[in-house]
């Protein structure tokens, strides 16, 4: 039925509300749960709009004169323009509100929230990719063919790098939490890509420019910390 | 710095950021957008009952997919696309009907000037909309139905398919 993709969407948005709502206080982000979380749907609503009317446009199907059409989201979404726009999104609200940790305190919760939404296949029987001997794999209803649960393998995936960075988060340097989450979402679609069918062989170039962009921030702020400790005189022996 | 609002006035050079922004998104989608079609080279779709669609699907050396639409139906508009890309990368190994149902023909003709000019989709017109529930199916649209060579239903989808759903029952036929 229609409502299956609403149930699994909102299994995304839900994992990384979870996360938001009873993961430790965020005073490092200076910001409240709330506002975190306000964050975080704003960006997911304005990724999905842009990433809606990019798949309208690419198609060719005029956003104006087809107004109806934008909300019908099973029709497409093109994740790159959809990924693209819920940055800029949280970007903007943190250096609006002048609160430049915000983007590391969301990256835990952003990747959960993308594990959630790969793992709500199972509400929509939309798991399974390419086949595979593996006993790890299943069939469809009616089918033999057993193929690998590749929406499953992205989540947990996801889920491994989520708790990377939530562990890591706390002594990582300004910016490198939410460049290490991008890189590590672009890397789980990237790998998982291959075993996924596909018409287009699907948005690659995104996920390796969203890897790239990822890690370069997180080197960037690395490099920064430590020559700001190579600046820095030693402490004075007592 | 901004000026207050109360010095914005009619004529004024200052123009707020939103606003801009919202102008230029509004013309660069409208200029976008699809122009109208013309049909004048889109033929009638011709009529077809379901002793015609079954005896098709029965005479087929290839798997058959029946995509049930209407240029009406709003999520219809949204999966077009995708099953013209699907036929020109597939139509070799798959054939590929559209069922217009309950439509009239110039809105059917529109339809396919829009979306299916030159794709390898054979599209039909069923005027009262039964065949698709002869078929096994619903008076629902749009719903795709995957057919084995030799005409076995193997999978009825219902509702708008996306890419992914396509190309996994694709394959399956394509493998069974």
């Amino acid at each position: 039925m229609e409502f299956t993709l609403l149930f699994a969407a909102a299994v995304g948005p839900g994992a990384a509300w979870i996360v938001l709502r009873f993961g430790e206080p965020h005073d490092e982000a200076e910001a409240s749960r709330r506002e975190l979380w306000d964050t975080m749907l704003t960006g997911i609503i304005a990724g999905v709009l842009v990433g809606r009317l990019a798949a309208m446009l690419t198609a060719g199907v005029n956003p104006i004169t087809h107004l109806g059409d934008v909300v019908v989201i099973r029709g497409g979404v093109a994740t790159g323009w959809a990924g693209l726009a819920g940055l800029v999104t949280i970007g903007v609200a943190a250096w609006r509100r002048r609160r430049p940790k915000l983007p590391d305190a969301l990256a835990p919760a952003a990747l959960t929230g993308l594990a959630g939404w790969h793992a709500g296949c199972v509400l929509r029987s939309a798991c399974l990719g390419t086949p595979t001997s593996l006993p790890v794999g299943w069939a469809q209803p009616g089918s033999e063919i057993v193929r690998h649960p590749v929406e499953l393998y992205a989540a947990a995936l996801l889920l491994l790098a989520a708790a990377l960075v939530w562990i890591w988060r706390r002594r990582a340097p300004l910016f490198a939490p939410a460049g290490a989450a991008l890189a590590a979402a672009g890397m789980a679609r990237l790998v998982t890509e291959p075993l996924r069918p596909s018409l287009h062989g699907g948005p690659v170039a995104w996920y390796a420019g969203a890897l790239a962009a990822g890690t370069l921030v997180a080197a960037v702020a690395l490099a920064r910390r430590s020559a700001k400790h190579d600046r820095e005189p030693p402490p004075p022996r007592r | 710095m901004l000026p207050p609002t109360s010095e914005v006035e009619l004529g004024s050079p200052y123009t707020p950021p939103m606003r801009r922004l919202t102008l230029s998104l509004v013309v660069l989608l409208a200029a976008c957008g699809a122009s109208s079609q013309s049909i004048d080279d889109i033929p009638e779709l011709p009529a077809v009952s379901t002793a015609d669609l079954t005896s098709l699907l029965a005479g087929s050396d290839l798997p058959v997919i029946v995509n049930v639409w209407a240029s009406w139906c709003t999520p219809c508009r949204s999966e077009a696309p995708l099953l013209a890309a699907a036929a020109d990368e597939y139509g070799p190994e798959v054939r590929f009907v559209g069922l217009n149902v309950r439509d009239s023909q110039t809105q059917a003709r529109e339809f396919v000037a829009e979306f299916y000019r030159g794709a390898a989709i054979e599209n039909v017109y069923d005027r009262e909309g039964g065949v698709p529930v002869d078929l096994g199916g619903s008076r629902a649209v749009p719903l795709t139905f995957f057919f084995a060579a030799g005409g076995e239903l193997v999978v009825l989808h219902n509702g708008v398919i996306d890419e992914r759903t396509l190309a996994i029952q694709i394959d399956e036929l394509l493998r069974g």
